[in-house]
């Protein structure tokens, strides 16, 4: 059984955007409170933000690709995953064009992937059809 | 501060706290908002609106602060155009005629313009009470008209605040996933930037603006569209009309769900991309404030599950499109020269010292701007002007009638957080509040249906129908019932209408016409 971490982070539920601090042990999180030193917050939390991260251990994530098999979603590799969709994309793309290709970004995820996901949609499909769930 | 459509005790938290303890300190807040919010209770005054009425209300500030000369005579010929057609406009809204539409009384919304109007400093804070409806650009563009009339932005304890519901949905549409931007916020449309982005990717870019998810969901429907690849967002329980939502997903030859949960929509799918999720990544978040900070990486995901950016990179170059990125810093270093404006200074060395930073930070010496437009308040440089754009109210799409007699407006409780998949899953020992689903309805109105708190319901639109709780409070007012979204037991949406605003593309949440029923 190995000590807990200390790992601060920023919180990923609202747009307020509060600093935190994990208490980490054997690869998990283990309590969260507010980070004194941030200045959105200094120390407070919201009950969701202090206690809802469960879900990050949850056995009922997702662990492995799944596709579509004789109409059921069955485990997969990332390859067949990955050969599947750029098989699919391309002859989409081909027939129907760039604009018969649409993504939704993820208002959740890091401003990093955020900016690979649009660049994906507008290099490899060559579409600006990209949009967030900032509509709802 | 007026607080308008904004719930900011349960959805906002820890900035409700901010605003109680500024209230401590002399702050008058004035809440318009249709249901009697926690928030209420430390106001200097709770304009009770009807929904959906909020530029009849505006208006009529704007014509009570014209009438009055309370403007800011100077500001508005310095940095505005048209306030000629803002001034013809607002004529007609009287406080009585505005009163008559919204419910309120017209000593009030004479008194809340004269306080707007006449304080040293005024804010407005809004959220999805004002965008969530088929009027909900015009909304906004009302609160900007009243902010520039007033002279009421560019200064500390001034401005117009939209509160952001996810921890960066402001950077998401910074980095440019919308169909009209690129990274920064710059236009797809504008050629030297666009071309500055097709020196560093080495490819041409389409200058036409793309789909909006609204526009996507129409293009489905006419059969236009084959293929749909969404992350981490579950649009069958969040979009509005589930039904009609659900029909037109099966339309399409490949759905491709990224994300952490098999949601209700990745049961859709054809493919489903398991992704890290917080706790899991490193990078950035944007705050609803311009804030970049620093999200680290707490525990180690599961072995076949990959990052958002690594399951595209990896994607792309098998597509043919080679992206070899070894970290987000990495990724960071690209935003940060391409979209330098914006984001040059902000290195991931100086957040680490400096916890967060405000953007636009063009260098490494910028401090970073924590206010936005400040010109308007420097005498050196005038700039472009700003329009005022006037606007008429037109009420909700769906009134309640006979057949649907009551008003469902939608919302989010304080425990949970949009369609569940996450607040599923509190810390063992904390004792969740709300577990379930209700419809919050007025004693009067429960009573003259003779139901009782915590009796099963139907509610019934013209598009769906469900059975829920009924949750007797005088937070709403008679003819007036609320319902949150988060429970995939109650889909709350297949309740909703799929009336859009044209420019905005969002959807009217806030008002449609419901029938309650006792079972």
């Amino acid at each position: 059984m190995g000590e807990a971490n200390l790992v601060k982070t920023i919180c990923g539920y609202c747009g307020t955007g509060c600093g935190l601090v994990l208490e980490v042990k054997d690869n998990r999180i283990i309590k969260i409170r507010g980070d004194k030193e941030a200045p959105v917050n200094k120390g407070q939390t919201c009950v969701k933000g202090a206690f809802a991260y469960e879900y990050v251990h949850s056995n009922k994530r997702l662990f492995h690709p799944l596709i579509r098999k004789a109409g059921q979603l069955v485990e997969t590799t990332w390859d067949e995953a990955y050969q599947f969709i750029a098989d699919k994309l391309s002859s989409i793309r081909d027939t129907w064009g760039q604009s018969s290709i649409s993504m939704f970004a993820c208002a959740r995820t890091t401003n990093e992937s955020n900016y690979i996901t649009q660049k994906f949609m507008r290099t490899v499909i060559g579409s600006n059809n990209i949009d967030g769930c900032n509509r709802t | 501060m007026l607080l308008m459509g904004s719930n900011t005790t349960e959805a906002h938290p820890i900035i409700a706290n901010r605003i109680k303890k500024a209230i401590k300190n002399g702050l008058k807040v004035i809440v318009i908002d249709p249901r009697k919010i926690d928030m209420v209770k430390f106001a200097h005054r709770h304009l009770q609106i009807n929904v959906g009425t909020d530029i009849a209300l505006i208006n009529a500030f704007l014509r009570v602060i014209i009438k009055e000369d309370l403007y800011n005579k100077e500001f508005i010929e310095r940095f505005t155009i048209d306030f000629e057609s803002l001034i013809k406009q607002v004529e007609r809204y009287t406080p009585e005629y505005a009163a008559s539409i919204t419910g309120l009384s017209a000593e009030d919304i004479v008194t809340t313009a004269r306080e707007y109007a006449s304080s040293s400093s005024s804010m407005i804070a809004y959220t999805l009470g004002i965008t969530e409806h088929h009027c909900g650009v015009n909304n906004v563009f009302d609160i900007a008209n009243l902010a520039l009339l007033t002279g009421n932005i560019g200064r500390q304890g001034t401005g117009i605040m939209p509160l952001r519901g996810q921890n960066n949905v402001q950077g998401a549409g910074d980095m440019g996933c919308l169909p009209n931007q690129l990274t920064g916020a710059m236009s797809i449309a504008n050629d030297e930037f666009r071309t500055r982005f097709e020196e560093e990717w080495k490819v041409t870019l389409n200058p036409h603006a793309g789909d909006t998810q609204t526009r996507t969901f129409d293009r489905l429907e006419n059969g236009e569209l084959k293929a749909l690849y969404i992350i981490g967002e579950n649009p069958l329980l969040a979009d509005v009309h589930m039904n009609h939502t659900k029909e037109l997903m099966k339309k399409l030859d490949l759905l491709i769900v990224q994300d952490i949960f098999l949601t209700e929509t990745a049961e859709m799918a054809d493919v489903v991309l398991p992704a890290c999720s917080w706790g899991e990544v490193d990078g950035t978040y944007t705050n609803t404030d311009r804030r970049i900070q620093r999200v680290r990486k707490a525990v180690d995901p599961g072995p076949n599950v990959k990052e958002d950016w690594v399951i595209l990179s990896e994607l792309s170059t098998l597509m043919g499109y080679p992206m070899n990125y070894s970290n987000s810093e990495e990724i960071w270093n690209e935003v940060r020269k391409l979209a330098w404006e914006m984001y040059g200074g902000i290195s991931y060395e100086r957040l680490e010292k400096e916890y967060s930073i405000h953007y636009p930070c063009p260098t490494e010496d910028h401090p970073g701007t924590f206010v936005m437009h400040e010109r308007f308040h420097n005498q050196e440089t005038v700039g472009k002007k700003s329009p005022f754009v006037p606007v008429d109210f037109t009420p909700p799409m769906e009134l309640p009638d006979d057949e649907y007699p009551f008003t469902l407006t939608t919302g989010r409780r304080y425990e949970s957080y949009n369609t569940h998949s996450q607040t599923r899953y509190y810390a063992s020992g904390v004792k969740v509040k709300q577990t379930e689903e209700t419809v919050d309805i007025h004693p009067d109105d429960a009573k003259s249906l003779g139901i009782s708190d915590g009796e099963v319901v139907q509610v019934r639109s013209r598009r769906g129908e469900l059975n829920v709780k009924a949750k007797i409070t005088d937070q709403v007012v008679p003819g007036l019932v609320f319902m949150s979204f988060h429970w995939s037991e109650t889909p709350t949406n297949v309740l909703t209408l799929n009336e859009y605003d044209p420019i905005s593309g969002t959807a009217e949440y806030k008002a449609c016409a419901v029938a309650i029923t006792k079972i």
